[in-house]
């Protein structure tokens, strides 16, 4: 028989849904062989994304990302999901890309290989020892996709499988406008209805008619559906849809979200005003806006300061609802853990600090994600003003961004769990 | 209105007083079930639970699925929920339905036909690019799947596939040679197997597209009932020149380790797989033989081909109702002398299953046979026996459901055949002996 049994490279599960961790194990390679364990994905858009970490076998030959080091690479340490959540466009890419899946109906797939020694580049040009691929979804078989034409509200509804009723969240997504499925889709698969909202298109901030009532107007009709629990539905926001998120649990007197959760979102809004209003005082502060050193756009400062003027400010000591604050502190986009602090006061100052929990992460940026999913430092976005397209720099650095993505999507759906589905009164909460 | 309710009403007390319908407040949870991973490969477990569910509460876990005829399968078990309001496969242990106690995949292996189903169904995927779809619900008390629209509490959707992604499908229809290809993704080379099925002939590719989903190359190999094979399909008119045909088809694949090739067989699948190893002409690197027979009740030419099947008729033992065994087909006393294979002849490790509950061979006979062959050859060391108790004649990959008779002919007449096998033991027989499959092949084909 021959000596040479050709390595295999497994990953367990093959198919998982996004936030699941998989195995990625190496077996059959020589002891003690530096090999590099590497990561291969096409985008939608037809751009290549890659991962690699360098490993050494064991005397068994084998490797295994859950138990060993990598040693040099995309990322390093112990680290059993490092493939996915350090990939980053391959050399000679495009400038400022950014990994969204559109079609959340069809998985992503990612190709892992092994490679002799520890490479750094060049990995299209040579072959692999042995590969394997993997599925990865954002939605769980059973879950059903309806597109929303309804009432003047656009967007996507996604329902878990079986009777019901399920409990119910709004979905709203930020200043990059269009419509995002992923995250509702992936909360469908954990027994959520979810509206994925538009709107606006990516680039009409400036001109879009937005009033508050079309929130509460999708608002309602995720509680109005046959199979949603009405008085369990709860709001998700990121960025301007965090402003949302906190407008609504604030001001409105015609819903009233079970719990909110707001990643990366701000509160200074002049009341009253439309979000064409809000977008339009925020660009009148351009002066304030700096650029790195990569000539990344740094918007940070055009928040700041923090106005002591209410009327600048949301109410957000009327909020009667539990709320879930998640920013990072290097979130370069927006001053959140400073506006996080200035809500906490205003909360405080109104009784109202139990139904507040802040979750700051060191290091992570503005685009809070669901796990695993890569973490881009800065990238392209249509600025409304001109419609060019400039880099902005959202910040946070690769390790620890995805630490906490990996963290807060764990609190966010334990958040979810207890005041969507449990049946426990509200309590009140120490801040974290 | 929604007259005021005490908090700890049991459910089921709830739903009856309000006539079924539901009661939609805050106060009430809603239960939530879950399986991981939703998607599985066949051989991989799926861990099911309930959740927000009353403390101490009857309910029932039920799966439902279509096979690829089209008919309807179904398991269901009852469990209580704990103090905690939870329902958990494993750990929990059911008190009634299809299966009994802690078994965390007896909703996969206890399916059976649904009521009003044609009788005799087997469970088997012909196309194994598709995954089985499995409707799994949560209901309320304990109840049967019938009742399922009016008590259902939750459901999921799980899927279960032969095929892992990457894997590829080719269908090989070379030097005359029938069967489907199924290959790892990635470079390769890799070790592979030849896998084989017995009388019922046709072309069965879910263990080898399992193979492959496990890093082996794998052909599945038909030699009997299939429109591409040439002759009548009710006679093997292929011969040992055809599985050595096979053999080198698969030796020659430039994805395919040429020493590294292991051959699995079923049934008369098995004494073929006897046969090839011990023909000289080929020499595999370890043989899986599952209820099998060392020779043949059917006169066979010097090729091994077969004449027609009327010699084993007198071989054919019918039950009370008419069922048929073809168990004494295989007594080592009613084979057919120059059939049977020269097991001492084999120069690599053998591995015997035997199922004790077999009704369709007399696999223990046979298996004590070629442990005496080989003890007397000097070859013990390469004699595996594997035995399971309550087991039947049908041992495949875990996780499936054993049927004890099939149908096995309509004309002139429906004709069933006795399988054999006891739902649990044939369960613990097909998870425990696939995994020693794999073991096996592992230590021989890959180190």
């Amino acid at each position: 028989m021959s000596h040479t049994v050709p390595p295999v490279v497994s990953v367990v599960p093959s198919r998982a849904l996004v936030d699941e961790t998989f195995k990625v194990a190496v077996q059959n390679l020589p002891p003690g062989s530096p090999v590099t364990l590497h990561s291969l994905h096409l985008s939608e858009d037809k751009d290549f994304w890659e991962a690699f970490g360098h490993y050494i076998s064991d005397h068994r030959g084998t490797v295994s990302l859950a138990e060993d080091f990598s040693f040099g690479g995309t990322y390093t340490g112990k680290e059993a999901m490092g493939l996915l959540w350090s990939m980053r466009p391959v050399p000679g890419s495009r400038e400022g890309l950014r990994l969204r899946k559109m079609n959340v109906c069809s998985p992503l797939l990612v190709n892992i290989s092994v490679y002799s020694g520890h490479v750094e580049e060049g990995f299209r040009e040579q072959a692999p020892l042995a590969s394997a691929l993997t599925e990865r979804w954002y939605m769980s078989p059973g879950v059903r996709r309806m597109e929303v034409r309804e009432k003047g509200v656009r967007g996507t509804l996604f329902l878990p499988p079986g009777p019901g009723p399920f409990p119910g969240l709004l979905d709203i997504w930020g200043g990059g406008g269009g419509l995002l499925e992923y995250r509702s889709a992936l909360l469908a698969s954990h027994g959520y209805v979810s509206l994925a909202l538009e709107y606006f298109s990516a680039g009409e901030l400036k001109s879009a008619e937005i009033e508050f009532n079309y929130f509460e107007t999708a608002f309602n009709i995720v509680s109005e559906h046959p199979q949603v629990i009405p008085d369990r539905v709860g709001i998700f926001g990121l960025s301007l849809g965090s402003i949302v998120t906190n407008y609504l649990a604030a001001e409105s007197s015609v819903i009233k979200p079970r719990c909110c959760v707001c990643i990366s979102g701000i509160h200074v809004y002049p009341r009253g005003a439309t979000l064409k209003g809000f977008y339009r005082a925020l660009v009148s502060n351009t002066h304030k806006m700096r650029v790195d050193e990569n000539n990344h756009e740094i918007w940070r400062d055009m928040v700041l300061p923090i106005p002591d003027d209410l009327s600048q400010k949301l109410d957000v000591g009327k909020i009667n609802c539990p709320m879930l604050l998640v920013n990072g502190r290097d979130d370069q986009n927006w001053p959140t853990v400073e506006c996080a602090e200035d809500m906490a006061k205003m909360m405080r100052a109104a009784g109202k600090e139990h139904l507040l929990t802040r979750i700051e992460y060191l290091d992570a940026g503005h685009l809070i994600e669901p796990p695993y999913s890569p973490h881009f430092r800065a990238t392209k976005f249509i600025k409304d003003s001109t419609k060019e397209k400039a880099i902005l720099l959202w910040g946070g650095q690769t390790k620890p961004h995805s630490d906490a993505q990996e963290d807060s999507w764990n609190k966010i759906l334990a958040f979810l769990q207890q005041h969507l589905y449990s049946s426990q009164t509200l309590k009140a909460k120490a801040k974290m | 209105m929604v007259p005021c309710i005490g908090v700890h009403r049991n459910l089921a007390c709830l739903v009856r007083a309000m006539g079924g319908v539901r009661w939609k407040s805050s106060l009430r949870p809603a239960p939530l079930l879950t399986a991981t991973p939703v998607r599985a490969l066949i051989d991989e477990q799926i861990s099911i639970k309930g959740r927000f569910l009353p403390p101490q509460c009857p309910v029932t876990v039920c799966a439902q699925m279509h096979s690829d005829d089209g008919d309807l399968w179904e398991a269901f078990a009852h469990y209580n929920t704990n103090a905690d309001g939870t329902v958990n496969l494993t750990r929990d242990h059911s008190v009634g339905g299809s299966y009994f106690g802690c078994e965390p995949m007896g909703l996969f292996w206890g399916l059976q036909p649904a009521p009003g189903s044609r009788e005799g169904l087997r469970l088997r995927k012909k196309n194994v690019e598709t995954p089985y779809v499995m409707l799994m619900s949560l209901l309320e008390g304990h109840v049967s799947p019938s009742e399922r629209q009016s008590t259902e509490l939750a459901a999921i959707t799980t899927e279960r596939w032969y095929m892992a992604p990457g894997v590829r499908r080719i269908e090989i229809r070379q030097d005359g040679v029938v069967g489907t290809l199924f290959l790892p993704p990635g470079p390769g080379p890799f070790p592979a197997m030849l896998d084989l099925w017995g009388m019922g002939g046709g072309l069965v590719e879910y263990r080898s597209a399992l193979f492959a989903s496990r890093g082996y190359a794998s052909f599945s190999l038909t030699y009997l009932g299939h429109k591409d094979l040439p002759g009548p399909q009710t006679c093997i008119n292929v011969g040992d020149s055809y599985f050595k045909s096979a053999y080198h088809i698969l030796q020659d694949h430039r994805q395919v380790c040429a020493d590294r090739i292991g051959i699995i067989g079923l049934s008369f699948g098995a004494y073929l797989s006897l046969r090839i190893a011990t023909q000289a002409a080929v020499k595999p690197s370890c043989v899986i033989s599952i209820n099998g027979p060392v020779g043949s009740t059917i006169k066979v030419d010097a090729d091994g081909r077969s004449k027609s099947f009327e010699s084993y008729q007198k071989h054919m033992v019918y039950d009370d109702q008419g069922h048929v065994s073809f168990k004494s087909m295989s007594l080592p006393a009613n084979i057919i002398p120059e059939t049977k294979v020269k097991i001492e002849h084999i120069a690599c490790p053998l591995m015997y299953i035997v199922g004790e509950d077999d009704k369709s061979a007399s696999s223990m006979e046979n298996a004590n046979l070629i442990e005496e062959s080989l003890r007397d050859a000097g070859k013990s060391q390469l004699f595996t026996l594997l035995s399971y108790p309550g087991a039947g004649h049908l041992i495949e990959p875990p996780y499936t459901p054993n049927s004890r008779l099939s149908l096995w002919s309509f004309k002139p007449k429906k004709l069933f055949t006795l399988w054999g096998g006891h739902p649990a033991p044939h369960a613990a027989a097909q998870e425990d002996s696939w995994k020693k499959i794999l073991d096996f092949m592992e230590s021989h084909l890959t180190r």
